[in-house]
């Protein structure tokens, strides 16, 4: 599972041009959220990705006008070693659907907020 | 006070269309109210589809935005694969759609369909106003980004009320972009890794696509290739960028293309791509593609990079920008000596093979055809067999002399695309090549051909077959023919002759002939020159095929040719 950040003008139908980048190849996001962020919007999505499609992604999502910042998607072992993440998942934050495997331990937890 | 419609109308103007293409019907009735005395002149096609594919021809020669019109629901759906081949193949385009009243959305009103949804994913951009004070920033935003960058569609829905409604109006405004990371020129310092990448190379090739056309950098990639001097060819969208009398230009690439470039393109070790997408036709097998080559990819599209394989030198941004920065470093590189390369790539044991076989008669033909065309000409050429036989003999020029859906693939594209370009260019020979099948997917259009005295010169080549889908059924499907044959087809002379157009037919059989016969010769020519709208029937072989031939899944290197 990778997780991306992406910052966006939430004009209409950005957010859903963004999903649609996931969808159009048939890839499951189990995990959504879309919040206001400073004067923008910011949406983490949860996906199982390969490499390839990590690429493809970040740049279909780069063409889309209203996007104004990608993250480089980041292994969610990756991102449950920084300490300070892990412990938001504990602490109450929104929880995805139980399918969502996190990569390096296989065990069904949630994923991050 | 203005209206909704004269406000849009007079937004339209301050964008510079003065044409619009389209077809009338309820939710958009007050916008064509407002039509007379506006200023901007409309042109009814007898579909909202021919509306679209017009509008895109018009966009493709013009070098602007085309603009097309239609109603809610049916009229909205029907623009729908316009708008996909806009996408695909880089056409800027504006499509205006009026929607149902603002407090019947979403009700399931008669006519209503969410246009917004259904081309979400095929446009650049698109709105739904929600207000006519809205109406003068969307517009100016809509047509900013069908033109920028990468150019697209764009779309505008409009509630019929808020066409209707009054507002004090100020006049036209400017869009501002916001600024962004993605946007982010290539750096300076591409030209030193690029300059050392081509000196390590032995094999270096050149891929022009339809980027560089679109760049308006056309002389300035010329004179860095006669600069680089290495084998070059150009993708279907990049046909006439490159001057074809050039030693090093080896024609199209790709699924038909020639021997020698995608024989090159297998063999390099160093790919520079100017402006292309490097789709499955040109790729062929993506593992296989190119298997020895580094890439450098010029793109102003970030998600065309690293699509089929990752590029080692990304030059991001607008070609006119990259391209003249990169020559100037060049100027003052030496480059090592490929002429063996050269030698091999261009030299005559790669040539193109004579035609043969059952195409034969066709190809000749085409060949008569266009050695008669008028410099400057534009041929618009439909989907199938024939697409890519004029695609292989078109040897202009011409940057934008050939017009075609390349990305989509849409049959039924060239007869509306070809109004579209006749009108931006009225005194251009317009010539558009269609089959059996795709004329009759638009065929109606030869209504607006007639209405408007447009002097297009419409060839179709009638196998009696969808012709491409039964050359694959010949040669993947054990000859399965289904649903292909078109035996039946109506007699399209006498079809143009109820639309009050001349029609008339040639048997591939004087074809044969070499040379042909003077009559013949003598018959193109009238065809040619007449400035009425003609139609001429060439009656081509059922079971001739395109070749060469990638099939599909397989290497470049594994073309198939015409059985002796």
């Amino acid at each position: 599972m990778h997780v991306f950040h992406i910052r966006y003008r939430n004009t209409q139908g950005t957010l859903m041009r963004i999903l649609t980048a996931a969808c159009r190849r048939g890839i499951d996001t189990p995990y959504v959220q879309a919040e206001p962020s400073a004067h923008e919007h910011k949406v983490t999505l949860l996906m199982e990705v390969n490499q390839k499609q990590v690429g493809q992604l970040s740049r279909d999502w780069y063409a889309i006008v209203d996007v104004l910042e990608v993250d480089p998607a980041i292994a969610v072992h990756e991102v449950a070693e920084r300490t300070r993440v892990a412990r938001a998942i504990s602490s109450g934050a929104p929880h995805p659907p139980g399918s969502a495997v996190l990569a390096g331990d296989g065990a069904t937890q949630p994923a991050l907020a | 006070m203005r209206k909704g419609s004269q406000i849009v109308l007079e937004c339209l103007r301050a964008e510079g269309v003065d044409l619009v293409f389209g077809y009338p019907g309820g939710a958009i009735m007050p916008l064509y109210d407002a039509l007379e005395g506006s200023g901007v002149r409309h042109i009814l096609t007898r579909h909202e589809q021919g509306a679209v594919f017009a509008a895109e021809g018009y966009a493709r020669v013009a070098g602007k935005v085309g603009v097309a019109m239609a109603t809610s629901g049916p009229g909205a759906t029907n623009l729908v694969t316009g708008i996909a081949d806009a996408k695909m193949d880089s056409v800027p385009l504006v499509c205006i759609t009026g929607q149902v009243r603002s407090a019947l959305i979403g009700s399931d009103a008669f006519q209503e369909t969410d246009v917004f949804g259904l081309t979400l994913s095929m446009t650049k951009w698109s709105r739904l106003v929600k207000s006519i004070q809205e109406i003068p920033a969307v517009i100016a935003e809509g047509f900013h980004w069908a033109r920028s960058g990468r150019p697209g569609p764009v779309v505008i829905d409009i509630p019929t009320d808020l066409l209707k409604a009054s507002m004090e109006f100020g006049g036209a405004v400017k869009f501002t972009p916001h600024q962004r990371p993605a946007d982010t020129p290539a750096a300076p310092e591409f030209t030193d890794t690029l300059v050392a990448m081509l000196q390590q190379a032995s094999k270096p090739v050149a891929l022009v696509g339809a980027g560089a056309k679109l760049s308006g950098a056309i002389p300035e990639l010329r004179q860095l290739l006669d600069r680089l001097n290495v084998p070059t060819f150009a993708t279907v969208h990049g046909l006439g960028a490159v001057d074809p009398t050039v030693p090093y230009y080896l024609g199209m690439v790709g699924m038909h293309g020639t021997r020698a470039a995608n024989t090159a393109l297998h063999e390099t070790d160093l790919l520079m791509v100017f402006g292309a997408r490097l789709d499955d036709r040109v790729t062929g097998d993506p593992s296989r593609f190119a298997p020895d080559a580094k890439i450098v990819h010029f793109e102003i599209d970030p998600a065309q990079l690293d699509r089929v394989r990752p590029c080692q030198l990304a030059v991001m941004g607008d070609l006119a920008e990259t391209i003249p920065a990169f020559h100037e470093e060049l100027r003052r590189a030496s480059l090592p000596d490929c002429s063996r390369w050269r030698a091999v790539a261009c030299g005559p044991g790669r040539a193109e093979l004579d035609p043969r076989g059952l195409a034969q008669p066709t190809i000749r033909f085409l060949d008569e055809l266009f050695s008669r065309l008028p410099e400057d000409s534009v041929i618009v050429a439909d989907v199938g067999q024939h697409q890519m036989w004029a695609a292989q003999r078109y040897h202009s020029d011409s940057a934008r002399g050939f017009i075609t859906s390349g990305g989509l693939g849409a049959m039924g594209f060239a007869l509306p695309a070809a109004v579209g370009v006749q009108l931006a260019q009225p005194e251009t020979t317009v010539l558009c090549v269609s089959g059996d099948g795709g004329i009759q997917m638009n065929i109606q259009e030869l209504a607006t051909i007639r209405r408007l005295g447009l002097p297009i010169k419409t060839v179709i080549i009638d196998n009696q077959y969808l012709g491409m889908v039964r050359q694959w059924q010949q040669l993947f499907y054990q000859r399965n023919y289904a649903e292909t044959d078109l035996s039946d087809n109506p007699d399209f002379v006498e079809i143009a002759k109820a639309y009050r157009i001349t029609g008339q037919r040639i048997h591939e059989e004087v074809m044969r002939e070499f040379p042909v016969a003077a009559e013949t010769g003598d018959q193109l020519d009238r065809f040619l020159r007449s400035r009425e709208p003609e139609l001429l029937v060439f009656d081509c072989h059922p079971e001739a095929n395109v070749y060469p031939m990638v099939p599909a899944g397989a290497a470049l290197s594994e073309m198939l040719f015409e059985e002796e």
